[in-house]
């Protein structure tokens, strides 16, 4: 069995963020079979990358993104590729105080997600997520 | 989304609806602080309208907690989503941002 693929491109700001909203939307209607925890889970990591690329990409408000999501039969797994200068970060962050106001977004996309991988190639940052499914088929 | 406020026995409950993200976060965090600087820091917010949250979100909501307690107050969460409770419990938020079930309890339970 084949797996599906959707592809978005667009700006990495705010309003790009809410169109990666409606196209996992789109993905859990045309994919009913795939389990709403999942799919909610993967949509919340993605949505967290996505917002760090918005806030840390340079120069800010012209960076173009491309995100790519396969429906597999074992995983959902999306690539976000952005044309920003290489991220300054690291994606080993913990999470931080439970008072912080900031800082959880990529440790919650590490909680979720069962593969997260940073690469630089090409001049694009590439994020490669990947959850497994609960009841694969 | 709409941030509706109503007070019930002397508790501001502020109803958010659609996605808490980063564009709706710094609004609804503004919409606490001047609820806090008119007066009234005992606060719930009503989540039940929302299907989605993300760090931004928390991050208002632990803004306006914070807020809330240095004036003498609180701030409650009550009727959070399934998504809502998941992403609490992932970032070990549950335990100061506990979700009361309903606003109800919320308020009774001050």
């Amino acid at each position: 069995m084949s797996g599906d693929s959707y592809v978005l491109h667009g700006f990495a700001v705010p309003e790009g963020v809410e169109a990666l909203h409606d196209l996992l939307e789109q993905v859990g209607s045309e994919h009913p079979e795939v389990d709403s925890s999942d799919l909610m889970l993967f949509e919340t990591a993605v949505i967290e990358i996505a917002n760090n690329v918005v806030e840390h990409g340079r120069p800010l408000g012209k960076v173009q993104w491309r995100f790519s999501l396969d429906v597999l039969p074992g995983q959902l797994e999306a690539v976000l590729s952005d044309s920003g200068e290489a991220y300054p970060g690291d994606i080993d962050y913990v999470m931080p105080d439970e008072l912080a106001e900031s800082g959880r977004g990529l440790p919650l996309a590490r909680a979720i997600l069962d593969e997260i991988d940073y690469t630089r190639a090409g001049d694009a940052n590439h994020w490669h997520l990947v959850r497994r499914r609960a009841a694969s088929s | 989304m709409q941030i509706e406020q109503s007070e019930r026995d002397g508790v501001v409950v502020l109803s958010t609806s659609g996605r808490f993200n980063m564009m709706s976060a710094p609004r609804v965090k503004t919409r606490i602080d001047e609820t806090v600087a008119a007066g009234s820091a005992r606060i719930v917010v009503d989540l039940s309208e929302v299907d989605f949250i993300d760090s931004s979100g928390l991050g208002a909501l632990i803004g306006g907690l914070k807020t809330a307690r240095q004036a003498g107050g609180d701030l409650r969460i009550a009727a959070a989503g399934e998504q809502v409770v998941t992403v609490l419990k992932l970032t070990n938020l549950d335990r100061i941002l506990t979700p009361f079930d309903t606003v109800e309890d919320a308020i009774h339970e001050w």
